[in-house]
């Protein structure tokens, strides 16, 4: 449902009052024009005084140094009391002082005091950092620390004078780190052997326990849902119709991708471009299928041009959101108003994407060699056919010599071949009549062979098809569309990409997909290997290092731990892209394996957790609610990949769009396979994911909200498909009793209290509080 | 350690029982509050994500009825007069009206001929406002509207055009005008869903739960559909085999033990599902309550022309957005398709419109009435209206309609501080394009929000570096003529 977002940016105001870097006597801290001043700026100024030039007011740009020193002379470096710009922020005539009144917008005296202190020191301006390559810092030396990420971790809370919490207890830890990298709970006996193990040795334990899950084909399920929602990816068409669409074959290409640890880099090449491979695969087609997550209008009365218009849009500004980690979409209808990107060169991204058909590819079961049927099959015909013209005469003749007598005791299907107008009739009505005909005499081999044509067809019917992008021969002209409405065409624009970034060296003389492909997984990219582990730190602490993960622009916020960012950003460009080890990397730190709990010293010091002297308790994904409640019911099929199927929905839900679609709940093992698996409409989304806000594949969504609601809980509590768990949970209950079945769900032993509190419900009451305890869908 | 814990659960569960009815809660909405630059956003720790918020300034209504005419009704059958166009019927349109003008069916059966209406129009209350014959109890309540005459549109296709009535876009993934509403001020109903969604008609709106959307808000605020068969609302009914009392007791025991967790682990969102919990609870006796109409008097009834108090009609669903106000839901959507008049075999200008008409005229009036005479008309909101309004040209198909048509179309207003018995903005000879006083989609919407006493400005959300709000980034205009 909630695409990217960045709503605690509370946490980036406090930041400013957060320094992180600060050396001791803060008020005396040189002030950094990064840090400090741009954001300021960016907030308040910039979408008059900024890069847009068509809103820029008084032709007047504080977003460079020439614009206001050189050009302006609003800031005199060095010297605060000769700079207008200091009047004009400080003055109390409402036509004078800026941000005009009617902006909304005011900067606090200690903002102002920020930006007096920074110009007497001579005004310096940076590069924003994102656009700068990272730097590899070491990381800073603490004792008895060795793993680098908390070595940056550490060194942070130790200048704030608290401490890291302590490691998390076995119980909490194995649960943590399954549903964070299978999105599976661990099983009892996994719990019991982690306990004794880590009694031994805890560090071996561990990492033989991160082992078994990064191996794990149930990581790539887990894994893939993360990717999945930036892909938008969803199985009907969108807007009104919202036909089923058949494209989970990407969804299987993205599991085994990640199953298989591809680079991130030849993962991203082959999503964007992988047709255009030389001898492209079949796998490395699939792989495009990722911009063909958009929706299409199927309404009546449509212009198609436009809506292929709107998904190329889509296109454009989802690759701009997932991997460069901008928002490259607001350039769409004019110049950027905070972020150096023009118009034009939102346009020249487009050209990129505006030059492909967007077929469907059939692919086949590997048992299929669906090259040789084909192959055999047009012989067999052919053969067929000719055998037919072999005997035209005489089975014309012996077709005029029928009379209705002799008709009488031909089959149904002769007459019906018959009927067919001569000239109309295929290959099949020919042979019925060449063997009624007997022309061949008995025991011809006719019906075999179509036996043999039949059987290959049935074969052949086993192929899925999934929806693909090719690259047209004869690119389309591409031009600026005016305020980016496709009937207002202007100039003329050639596929390029932003000049604020890495220059682009295509191989070709007509750059295409594959060169954007390319571009973006090149070294000296600043942003995409930031963008990605940020963007896996989500996953792992609620947040990411930066916390607006989708935009590293100048309105995004800065990162809290700048060096950390960089140094992950290198280690995992260096280990060639390889998600399994960034993963394994993260998950090994003491950041990553201390307690959630709260400490009330901590919680003073900082209250968001920004420093992360403790993990964070998260609620788990949507599928995830559900898989752990299939997996401690013991109902859960391990079965991966496939079409979608369909578990049970409550009635007249599919009557919420235009069409009621058909919703057959799945019988079998069906019924029981894991969230990722479940059908999903665009207009009429799966209600029980929807309230735990999965995506519905609207948009791209690159983080995900937690909210907390009433509709969950009566999800939980009444929901069909939740009652079928409680009720296989009961039988377990009345097996191996509720001690077990408390370990099942939250994967630790129960208290005498809670116990107790339990005891007073009958079985079946006690298996649904277990599915419904907060503890048991939130990850400690 | 100890002690510190059991301290922590006595006086968790001390404020449970005695301070606050709603339970504690969630430091991420508190943030998401503060950021909102809301009027005012709370200083302790937030009770309800839908708790009474103050608006902006103060508000002149209190809640929302959006009666949603879901296909794009004809402005030209109902409210807006053009004698001209019966004139002129069969001519074609003057090019300067079309010229570089798009419009849906372009290839296929648009056409740029006029077409007359079959309606009587009549003037009817105290300042002789036209109606037409179509809809004879609506022109009764004339007085209590404010019918705007010039309301237009960017977008000409039914799904992206409904997008952009809720939405303000047609990019998918914002959050609609209930959304909105519900976030920038709660809910004062502690036992029902903030924002509610209401269907009629033969078939549900085109696109579905976008329409209701909470966008990049919390699915907190985002549309419930309250269902008239099955369960109103969702998974609402406590499993067959299990009792009222098992259900209680179920409740009871899950707030002791996510209590203890909380002391455990001091996460305050476990105080939100706890209090999530109880709503749910309280829920599951309120909705039945307010879907059970048999309290309603048969004089009140009759008001709404409804025959059989359990049908499922769109006249029950004004009576139930009457309950729904009065319980102090925040905002309520009917949709009532289909106004889809191209003239195809079951959607034309003959016999479909006037029947459509028909079934919404006296409930519509029926509910503007019974808000009045229950003195909720002032505090309530009531709006009506679809994406788009129809072409004056005719449109060939098996029999008359008329195509999409977004320069201007007729929505009205009624209660919540509109001025009543007003007409807002007149339209060309043909109904075509507005001559004067033009309202935009977004100026819709920066109006109902200031009724609503929420600054359309400031009413925002940051998402990818942008204050994303309702109006977007175009200007937006509050209506004050129309609202005083």
């Amino acid at each position: 449902m909630i695409r990217t977002l960045t709503l605690l940016s509370l946490l980036s105001l406090s930041l400013a009052s957060l320094p992180l870097h600060a050396t001791s006597g803060a008020e005396n801290a040189k002030i950094s024009f990064d840090r400090d001043i741009r954001p300021i700026l960016s907030e308040n100024c910039f979408s008059c005084h900024g890069f847009d030039e068509k809103s820029r007011e008084a032709d007047l740009r504080l977003d460079t140094y020439s614009g206001s020193v050189d050009e302006s002379g609003v800031i005199v470096p060095g010297d605060d009391s000769s700079s207008s710009l200091v009047d004009r922020l400080l003055s109390t005539d409402d036509d004078e002082v800026m941000p005009p009144p009617e902006t909304g917008h005011k900067l606090t005296s200690e903002q102002i005091e920020k930006i007096r202190q920074w110009i007497a020191e001579g005004a310096e301006y940076q590069t924003h950092w994102a656009f700068v390559q990272p730097v590899r810092v070491e990381p800073p030396a603490i004792q008895n620390v060795s793993h680098p990420i908390d070595r940056f971790i550490q060194a942070e809370l130790a200048s704030k004078s608290v401490s890291a919490s302590a490691l998390a207890n076995p119980a909490t830890l194995i649960r943590r780190v399954s549903l964070d990298l299978t999105g599976l709970p661990p099983t009892i006996e996994q719990i019991t052997e982690f306990e004794k193990a880590m009694a031994i040795g805890p560090d071996e334990a561990y990492e033989l326990l991160v082992d078994r899950l990064l191996a794990s084909p149930h990581y790539g399920e887990r894994w893939a849902r993360w990717w999945l929602d930036q892909a938008r990816y969803a199985d009907s068409n969108g807007y009104s119709i919202d036909a089923p669409r058949e494209i989970w074959k990407f969804r299987d290409w993205v599991v085994d991708a990640l199953n298989r640890d591809m680079p991130f880099d030849q993962f991203t090449i082959e999503q964007l471009a992988g047709d255009l491979l030389p001898q492209a695969t079949e796998s490395q087609k699939i792989a495009t299928g990722f911009h063909r997550n958009t929706q299409i209008n199927q309404e009546g009365g449509i212009d198609p041009e436009q809506f292929r218009i709107d998904s190329v849009f889509d296109r454009v500004a989802t690759t701009g959101t997932v991997w460069l980690g901008l928002t490259v979409g607001c350039a769409q209808c004019h110049d950027h108003k905070f972020d150096p990107i023009k118009q034009k060169e939102f346009y020249q991204l487009f050209a990129f994407l505006n030059n492909q058909d967007e077929p469907t590819l059939k692919v086949f079961p590997s048992d299929v060699d669906a090259a040789s049927l084909m192959g055999e099959k047009k012989q067999v015909e052919k053969d067929l056919q000719s055998l037919v013209d072999q005997h035209s005469k005489a089975l014309a003749d012996w077709e005029s010599d029928l009379n209705d007598e002799t008709k009488s005791s031909l089959s149904k299907e002769t007459l019906k071949a018959i009927e067919v107008a001569k000239e109309k009739r295929k290959l099949s009505h020919q042979l019925i009549l060449l063997e009624a005909s007997q022309l061949l005499g008995e025991g011809s081999t006719i019906m075999r062979w179509q036996d043999r044509i039949a059987a290959i067809e049935k074969e052949l019917g086993r192929g899925t098809s999934t929806m693909v992008l090719s690259e047209k021969s004869e690119p389309r002209k591409t031009t600026v569309f005016i305020k980016g409405d496709f009937t207002r065409p202007a100039d003329e624009v050639q596929p390029n990409t932003p000049s604020i970034l890495h220059p682009f060296e295509p191989q070709s003389q007509s750059p295409n997909r594959l060169d954007l492909a390319r571009w973006i997984v090149a070294s000296e990219n600043p942003l995409t290997s930031r963008v990605i582990v940020n963007r896996v730190w989500q996953q792992y602490f609620g947040r990411g290092l930066v916390e607006t993960d989708s935009d590293f622009g100048l309105q995004g916020s800065s990162p809290t731990h700048p060096e950390l960012l960089d140094w992950l950003a290198i280690e995992f460009r260096e280990s060639k892209w390889s998600l399994k080890e960034l993963h394994r990397l993260i998950v090994t730190s003491h950041t990553y394996r201390q307690s959630s709990n709260a400490r009330s010293e901590l919680n003073d010091q900082d209250p968001l957790n920004l420093l992360l002297g403790r993990q964070n308790r998260l609620r788990l994904d949507a599928e995830i609610v559900r898989d752990v409640a299939l997996v401690a019911s013991g109902l859960f099929s391990p079965e991966i990949g496939g079409p979608p199927v369909y578990p049970p929905i409550p009635d007249g839900v599919m009557g919420l769009g235009q069409t009621n679609r058909k919703w057959n709940a799945s019988t079998g093992n069906d019924r029981y396979r894991r969230g990722l698996y479940t059908f999903v409409f665009r207009a009429t989304p799966p209600p029980s994911l929807n309230v735990f806000d999965a995506p519905d594949g609207q948009s791209s969504c690159t983080r995900r909200i937690r909210s907390n609601t009433p509709l969950q809980a009566l999800t939980l509590l009444n929901d069909t498909g939740f009652y079928e768990f409680a009720q296989s949970l009961e039988k377990h209950i009345e097996k191996d009793g509720v001690e077990a079945a408390f370990q099942r769900c939250t994967s630790r032993r129960p208290t005498e209290e809670e116990l107790a509190l339990l005891n007073q419900l009958d079985t079946l009451g006690v298996a649904r509080a277990l599915l419904n305890l907060d503890e048991t869908i939130n990850r400690e | 350690m100890r002690s510190e814990t059991h301290t922590l659960l006595e006086s968790t569960r001390r404020h449970f029982f005695s301070q606050c009815s709603m339970g504690i809660g969630s430091i991420a909405l508190a943030s998401l509050l503060a950021e909102s630059k809301l009027g005012a956003a709370p200083t302790g720790p937030m009770t309800n994500p839908l708790e009474p918020r103050v608006a902006h300034f103060p508000a002149k209504a209190k809640n929302v009825i959006f009666l949603f005419m879901a296909g794009g009704p004809s402005q030209l059958e109902t409210f807006d007069y053009k004698p001209k166009l019966n004139e002129l019927s069969g001519k074609p349109i003057p090019e300067s009206f079309v010229e570089g003008k798009r419009f849906a069916f372009m290839s296929s059966s648009h056409r740029t001929d006029l077409l007359g209406f079959r309606p009587t129009f009549k003037q009817y209350g105290a300042n002789g406002t036209w109606v037409s014959d179509y809809l004879p109890h609506t022109a009764e309540i004339v007085d209590d509207l404010s019918i705007v005459k010039t309301c237009s549109t960017d977008l000409f296709n039914h799904a992206p055009a409904k997008l952009f009535m809720n939405t303000g876009t047609g990019q998918f993934g914002r959050p609609s005008l209930g959304a909105w509403t519900t976030y920038g001020l709660g809910s004062e109903c502690d036992n029902l869903p903030g924002f509610v969604v209401l269907q009629s008609g033969p078939r549900g709106p085109r696109g579905g739960a976008i329409h209701w959307s909470s966008g990049v808000l919390p699915t907190t605020y985002q549309g419930v559909p309250l269902r008239n068969q099955g369960d109103p609302i969702l998974n609402l009914s406590t499993p067959d085999s299990v009792t009222a009392h098992q259900q209680r007791q179920l409740v009871d025991t899950l707030r002791e033990l996510n209590l203890k967790r909380l002391a455990e682990t001091g996460d305050q969102e476990i105080g939100t599902r706890i209090n999530a919990y109880e709503m749910a609870y309280r829920m599951q006796s309120s909705a039945p309550e307010l879907m059970n109409t048999s309290d309603e008097s048969v004089e009140t009834l009759d008001l709404y022309g409804i025959k059989d108090a359990n049908e499922s009609s769109y006249a029950r669903n004004c009576l139930l957005a009457r309950r729904l106000v009065e319980r102090g839901v925040r905002f309520v959507q009917l949709y009532h398709t289909n106004w889809d008049h191209h003239g195809g075999p079951t959607e034309n200008l003959e016999t479909h419109l006037p029947a459509i008409c028909k079934e919404i005229d006296k409930s519509t009036a029926g509910l503007i009435r019974d808000l009045k005479q229950r003195g909720l008309l002032n505090e309530t909101l009531v709006i009506w209206g679809g994406e788009f309004g129809r072409t004056p040209m005719g449109e060939v198909r098996e029999s008359t309609g008329r195509n999409h048509h977004i320069d201007a179309f007729t929505m009205w207003f009624a209660g919540g501080g509109f001025k009543p018995g007003t007409v807002y903005g007149e339209t060309d000879e043909f109904g075509f394009s507005p001559i004067d006083k033009p309202c935009h989609v977004r100026d819709i919407h920066a109006t109902i929000l200031h009724q609503l006493g929420l600054d359309h400005e400031k009413l925002s959300v940051r998402f990818q570096g942008l204050d994303v709000k309702l109006t977007g980034v175009e200007k937006a205009h509050v209506l004050k003529e129309l609202v005083g």
